[in-house]
């Protein structure tokens, strides 16, 4: 197994915590799911967390941002297969583990961004790659999304790549952390 | 010129760009015609250009990429007046928007 970034898990087993499946399907519906999904699961631990009097607008926004770009990750690089999705919520921190499969030729090339992504501080990287895709028309912007996680959000992120039990591809992990305000 | 649908609107009045709702295509090809749109308003020569996003409630990373790539384009009209309005209430604007300040310095960022 490879493993890259901040893959520790600190919420417990009395977390409030909640599992989705996405199942397999073309794209457009798909991402419809993803949608869904993601507001759903910003309403539910917003309120939760709004519960003791926090903020529930910010932190519902910052959960849907976060589920939404991890999801349209996994949606654009997926093999054909479902995409599971676990979040949690202990004492203001908000834990997510989105889970697919991918090719391994797409693993690898992005094992090399999250090894650029993790060497760099966020902020300086981010600006630096918008003006690399501003410069270049054919650019579809990797590695933005999770960028704008870290630097903007605060999100914390790792991942982990393991054989997957079905076939040739790889299962790959996608970790995250936000602490609610 | 407008683009309309069930989930966001883009529409200009003059040189102010309007968007409304939520934002969540799925990359650069998707969000060409807004992009057309906005390229449009600039090809007008303009003597000020506003992005309006305050009823912008959701925009996702290929949409904040977008209104990126249309600031570095805005740098090549330095003596262009350029305002971004965005709203407290929509927390990725005051999150985000801030990155395009860096872009380009003659950005005025409004955000009430």
């Amino acid at each position: 197994m490879n493993q890259f970034g901040d893959t520790e898990r600190n919420n417990g087993p009395t977390a409030f915590a909640m599992r989705i499946m996405i199942s397999d399907g073309p794209l457009g519906v798909s991402w419809q799911h993803a949608s869904e999904t993601c507001e759903f699961l910003g309403d539910v631990f917003a309120l939760r967390h709004a519960k003791d009097g926090a903020d529930y607008t910010d932190a519902r926004h910052s959960i849907i941002y976060l589920v939404n770009e991890l999801l349209e990750n996994a949606i654009k690089f997926r093999v054909p297969g479902s995409i599971s999705v676990d979040c949690s919520l202990e004492g203001g921190n908000f834990e997510l583990t989105v889970s697919n499969d991918t090719a391994p030729a797409v693993a690898g090339s992005f094992q090399t961004l999250i090894k650029e992504i993790i060497s760099r501080d966020p902020g300086e990287l981010l600006i630096e790659r918008i003006e690399a895709n501003a410069a270049d028309e054919n650019s579809s912007g990797s590695g933005l999304g999770l960028l704008t996680l870290m630097n903007d959000y605060g999100a914390r992120l790792g991942w982990d790549f393991r054989s997957s039990t079905s076939g040739s591809a790889v299962t790959l992990s996608t970790h995250a952390a936000l602490t609610l305000n | 010129m407008e683009i309309k649908t069930g989930e966001y609107n883009v529409w200009n009045e003059g040189s102010i760009i309007h968007y409304e709702g939520t934002l969540r295509l799925s990359g650069t090809d998707a969000y060409q015609p807004i992009l057309d749109l906005m390229q449009k308003v600039l090809a007008d020569k303009p003597e000020n250009i506003v992005l309006d996003l305050t009823q912008l409630e959701f925009l996702n990373s290929s949409g904040i990429n977008l209104l990126a790539k249309f600031t570095i384009e805005l740098r090549k009209h330095p003596d262009l007046p350029v305002k971004v309005l965005g709203s407290t209430k929509i927390p990725w604007q005051s999150k985000s928007l801030p990155n395009l300040q860096k872009l380009h310095k003659g950005v005025e960022l409004v955000i009430v």
